[in-house]
This record gives structure tokens, sequence and C-alpha cells, in this order.
């Protein structure tokens, strides 16, 4: 008897307990994305917020994979190889994430690609462009298929601004001799070898001199003087780090000579009060959506959450991979869904391959957020892109979003973007000095 | 090519000397290296930046403001760190190295990692030929020139300048005949501090604004204390000159990419060469 009120009492008790005590928090309870990159950079931030936009809108839709909330975590690389691996390692092993988004620099991933091949994490990338990295996953599928990178590949970036050179530089301009200053960085050289073999043959343009600085450059005076005594007809410049210097001398010494190129400083809406109104007549290449790109309505309605989110906070308007992160979350869990999860692995793969958000605007295409799939070949470059953005660098721009528009800054501190013509909404210029 | 290495020589030595001289003087009086001393340069361009293109401040109001905060730091550094440990060289080099790392954060939180172009003090280019020069720079040229003049009749014709080089001669000495080495200590940092606020707005209107900026500025302040040696302002004077023209002759005719190495390849041959410097000495 005794024994059977004893055994009541536990039953009664566990199950007290069980209605009363909180659930246990276990990771099952949730799916964990981990990002990795910068938290302090304006790209950085771009890509956390466009992740956390797109964790609130599938959470608030009922979750994931079976009513899930998603969890974000997120690892500091500080722009540094050595720190980034360390992150990339923290995501796996402390906090086993099923998946991560990355906002990290070229050299960066470069960094902890290796260590993604070893733990076998599905990651996408919504910054870094590096053409190398999209090589390795078309020579070692097998290796390397779980990355995806959703920004067009640097060669596919220069092969666009080719056109642009042809179109504008070289026929409107009637541009014929070039000086290239570029930084002493990977990427820069890489893109100088791009220049040098593509753009200059196709577009007819001349290089008369090609110039590398240090990266800690303080003074650009003699560097820019050095590239007047060549009387190129313009400087293309090419800096993806510290660029408010060049760019801010550039203008406060009144190169004679017009400039344009990759200048990452003014990918984002406060280069204007960053360079203290002197950035009047700088262009940049830039991947889309960037500044002065006309948003289609699915992409002006994040842009409103994110300034409903966000509010002041810089950076006020996002980099182009704040829209590919929240875009790329919504590819990688619509394609978890289908899968079954994040893993099995090559479930997932098969899946996200086959992701395709296109988005038109004014009933053409407009973005579209799609991979190339193994074997496929990009016509115009007779080449495979695996994992890459499938991407269109052939007008009329129908089967992907172009590689990149060129943006132009105006000496009244608005943006537009000059090139290719189907997006364009402003005309390229020189600066006032110049005219 | 001759006259653009010549023009841009000159005034990037100007430059230098003016970050430079702040530092030696520290190492001269308190002979300590003050590893914060990038944080006054970084200061200034901070404050000037505020008071100049934040707050619409008039040029000359805006720029007593950054030297203020110079003084003021310089004087905090002293008095919270370097006084208490300052039987201990090494104590004061780390913990001023660490208040540098601190005071970069701190500029992090407030403003922000991204780097910020200022206006120029001056505004106008002026061409020499094919050579174009901002009139920003001049002046910081200029003003180079005058701070220097004004800092070595400063040390040999006042009183204070006399008690600062009798310190930096003989502690112990000075103290009997009557100077206090403390008073003369603050008067040092808050001159250095003032110095380095001074160079930090031409630094930052000539090139940016950003939390990392002490630290080319602190290189560079080494760089010609080495060169120059340890002590003197006249020394300091011509090293500043010697990497300023170094410089821009590396860059001009060799390869802009391979300015710095030059500079670190100096100091290397200098140390083995001449380790006292070219002008060393124990005073200012």
């Amino acid at each position: 008897m005794l024994r059977n009120i004893l055994a009541g009492l536990a039953v009664a008790m566990v199950a007290i307990w069980s209605l009363s005590a909180p659930p246990p928090a276990s990771a099952a309870d949730t799916v964990k994305v981990g990002y990795i990159g910068s938290f302090d950079t304006d790209t950085g931030k771009s890509t956390i917020r466009g992740t956390e936009i797109a964790i609130e809108e599938l959470n608030a839709a009922g979750g994931v994979l079976g009513g899930r909330m998603i969890e974000l975590v997120k690892a500091d690389t500080r722009e540094d190889v050595a720190e980034g691996i360390r992150a990339y390692e923290y995501l796996n092993e402390v906090e086993n994430v099923d998946f991560i988004i990355s906002g990290s620099i070229d050299d960066v991933s470069l960094g902890w690609l290796e260590r993604m091949a070893e733990y076998r994490t599905p990651t996408l990338d919504t910054w870094t462009s590096f053409i190398g990295i999209i090589d390795k996953v078309v020579e070692d599928y097998d290796k390397y298929k779980m990355y995806f990178m959703n920004v067009a590949c640097d060669f596919a970036l220069a092969m666009l601004y080719v056109d642009f050179g042809k179109d504008v530089l070289a026929k409107d301009m009637g541009w014929k001799t070039v000086v290239v200053m570029q930084e002493d960085t990977a990427f820069a050289g890489g893109v100088y070898e791009l220049i040098e073999q593509v753009l200059a043959p196709e577009a007819n343009i001349k290089i008369l001199e090609h110039i590398v600085y240090d990266i800690n450059t303080v003074d650009f005076a003699p560097i820019y003087n050095k590239a007047a005594a060549s009387k190129p007809d313009f400087i293309y410049l090419i800096s993806s780090v510290r660029s408010q210097v060049p760019a801010s001398q550039y203008v406060k010494l009144e190169v004679p000579v017009p400039m344009t190129g990759i200048n990452v400083a003014a990918l984002g809406k406060e280069f204007w009060t960053d360079s203290g109104g002197l950035g009047g007549g700088i262009s940049t290449l830039s991947p889309i959506p960037s500044l002065g790109f006309e948003l289609d309505e699915r992409s002006a309605d994040f842009y409103a959450r994110y300034q409903a989110k966000y509010g002041d906070a810089r950076p006020i308007f996002p980099h182009f991979n704040g829209f590919n992160a929240y875009y790329g979350m919504l590819n990688a869990f619509a394609a978890a869904e289908r899968a079954g999860g994040f893993a099995p692995l090559d479930k997932w793969v098969e899946e996200m391959e086959n992701e395709d958000i296109v988005i038109e605007k004014d009933g053409e295409m407009w973005l579209r957020y799609a991979f190339w799939k193994p074997g496929e070949i990009e016509p115009r470059t007779n080449r495979e892109y695996t994992h890459n953005i499938k991407f269109d660098i052939q007008p009329p721009y129908d089967q992907g979003a172009p590689s990149m528009v060129v943006i132009q800054w105006y000496s009244d501190g608005s943006t537009s973007v000059v090139y290719p013509p189907k997006y364009a909404n402003g005309k390229f210029e020189v600066p006032d000095w110049l005219k | 090519m001759a006259i653009q290495i010549l023009i841009h020589g000159f005034l990037l030595s100007g430059l230098y000397a003016l970050i430079a001289i702040g530092f030696t003087m520290i190492f001269s009086v308190g002979r300590v290296l003050n590893l914060a001393y990038g944080v006054y340069i970084m200061l200034g361009g901070y404050t000037y930046f505020m008071a100049a293109q934040e707050a619409g401040l008039p040029v000359f109001v805006s720029f007593i403001l950054a030297l203020l905060s110079g003084v003021a730091f310089g004087l905090l550094t002293y008095e919270l760190l370097v006084r208490r440990l300052e039987n201990n060289p090494v104590a004061v080099e780390i913990s001023t190295l660490i208040l540098a790392v601190v005071m970069q954060a701190a500029i992090i939180l407030i403003f922000s990692p991204s780097p910020k172009s200022m206006w120029p003090v001056l505004r106008g280019v002026l061409r020499f030929e094919e050579v174009s020069v901002t009139a920003n720079i001049l002046l910081a040229t200029g003003v180079s020139w005058v701070v220097l003049a004004l800092l070595m009749l400063f040390v040999r014709r006042t009183h204070l300048g006399r008690a600062i080089r009798a310190v930096s001669m003989d502690r112990r000495g000075a103290l009997i005949s009557g100077i206090d080495p403390r008073n003369i200590s603050r008067v040092t940092w808050g001159l250095s501090g003032a110095l380095g606020a001074i160079a930090g707005v031409f630094f930052a209107t000539i090139t940016q604004l950003d939390p990392h900026m002490w630290v080319f500025p602190l290189i560079t302040a080494v760089a010609v204390v080495i060169v120059g040696g340890i002590g003197s302002i006249l020394g300091g004077l011509i090293a500043a000159h010697i990497i300023g023209f170094l410089e821009t002759i590396t860059t001009t005719l060799i390869a802009p990419e391979l300015r710095g190495v030059v500079t670190m390849a100096l100091i290397i041959v200098v140390l083995v060469v001449m380790p006292k410097g070219l002008f060393g000495k124990e005073e200012l």
C-alpha cells in the first residue's frame, strides 16, 4: 500500500514538475545561425542587420524546420585572418551552429575556407568576391560544395566594367590613356591583372603607368603628381582599404586628371559626411543593390524595415551585402525546409543550388538570387562559376542581375547609377574643377 | 621631377618634424618613451573636427580647443600614470601603450571605426609647373618652422626653458638648484600634448581621421628620434628632413609601396652604425 502511495506520489511529482517547469533549453529547440565578420565596420554591420531582419521575418512567420526559432550567434573577425580562423572555429566548436553567414573580407574568407571544408558547415559569403574561392569550388566540388557566394565574383565585376570602359570611358569621354593607381593588396593586384589583360585591350585604352602604393600612405601628393606628369586621360584607382585618403586628397589637391575606378569608401551613404563633403566627382564600381540604385518593391520594403529598426545608426543605408544577407538567408532556409534541415549536407546543397528568387521591377528582371550550378557555363566568359550568384554580364540582363553598376557622387552630395544603361538614372561626370 | 621631389620632400619633412618634436621633449626630460604620444595627435584631430566641422566654430577657436585638449591629456597622462610610475620606465612605457589602445577603443565607441575626412585648415591649391601643392600643407610646414623656432627660443632664452634643460641634463642637480623636477615634468608633458595636438590638426586635415591614426605618427616620431639622436631638437629637425626626403625620393623614383620600408631600413642602419643617432646627446 505504502509502495503504491509512494509510486503515485512520485508520478504526481513528475507530472507537476513537467507542467510547471520551463522547457529545458537545448540546441534542438533552435536553429543556430552563425555570423562571421567584422562587428564594427559598416559592411560588417550591413550583413548582420540583413541577417537579423531575415531572422525576424522567418521567426514571425512561425519559425523554420517544424516551428523552431532561429537564433543568431556572432563571432568577430576584426578583419584579421587569424581572428577569422578562430571565429570560424568558435562558431563550430562552441556554438555548434547549423549555418554560417559571412560578412568577411576576401583575405579572411580565404583564411577560414579550409576550416569550413573540415567542419562541412553550410556557409554563405555576402561580401567576399574573390574568384579564387569560386575556382576552388569548381576544381574540388566535393571538398568545398558547402560554400556559396551571393555577390558576383571579381572576374564578373571586371567583365562588366570592361563594357563601361568601352561604352563610357573610351566612346563617350574619348579617353585613350590611363594611369592605374592601386593599393598594395591581393584584391587590388587581381583587379589590376584584369584591367591589364582585358579592359585595356578591349576598350583600346593604353596603360601609361602602373603605380602601387602602400595602404598606410598618408600623403598622396607625390603619387598624384607622378600620375599627372604622365598626362593620362584619366586615373583608375583601385582602393579597398583606407579609401578615403586617396579620395579626399584627390579632391583637396584638385588633381588635374579625371579619376574613376574602385573606391570602397564611396559605397556607403556616410561617404559624404565622412569625406567632409569632398566626395563630389568620385565614381566607383559597386555590386548591387547600391547607393543610387532604384529599388524594386520587395527590396524597398526591406529597406523600410531596416530604417525602422536601425534609424540613424550607421550605415543608414545598407551596403549591397546587407541586401545579399537578407535574401541569402531566405535562400538558405527555403533550401533547408525542402531538404529537411542543413544536414545531410548533400541534400541541402542540392536544394540550395535549386534556389531561385527572381525580383522584377516594372515587369522586367531586376534582381536575382540564384546560384550557378556545377558544370554550368557562363556564355560570355565560357567558364564555370559554381555556387557564385547567378549574375548576367550581357545586355539585356534578363538571366540575372548585372554583376555591378557604376555609381557617381555629385558635388551636391547626391548619387546616381550611371552604368549599365538599363539601371542608369544619372550621368557620368568629372569633378567641378575639370569641367 | 627634381622640383617635385624638392617641394614634396620639404613639405613632408616639415610635417614629420612637427609630429616628432613633442615626443623628443618627453624623452629628453622624463627619460621615458611616451607611447601614448600618438593619442595627443589623434585627440587634436578629433577635437578640431568636432569644433570646426561639426559645431561650425571658427578655425582659430577650433585650433585653440584642439591645442587645449592636447595639453589636458598630456597633463592627465603625467598625473595619473607617469608620476606614479616614474621610477620604472618600463612600466611607464607599457602603461602609456595600454592607454593608447584604450583611447583608440574610446574613439571607436564615440565616433565609430569609420575614417573621416576633414576640411583643410586653409583651402586652395597652388601649382608650381606640374606640381600641385595644397595651401594646407604649406601652412603646416610654415607652422612647423614657427613652432620649432619658438620652442628653441623658449628652451634657450626663458627661465622656464632653461629649467627644462637643466632637468634634462641633471635631475638631481636641478633639484639642488631649487627647481622642482615634477613641475618641470608637468610643463613638459603639457607642452608635448600641445605640440602633438597641433601636429594632429594638420596631420588629420592632410590625411584623414580614424581611430588607428595614432600609430603612424608614433612610428614616425620614434624613427625621427632614433635617427636624429635622443634629446636633440636640431637633430630631430634634420632627421625629419632626411626621412621626409628619403620617402619622397622613394615614392617618386622607385616605388611608392617601398616608402615605409626605406625608413625602417634607415632606423636599423643608424642603430647599428651610430646607436646614439646622428646628433645624439643627453639633454635638449
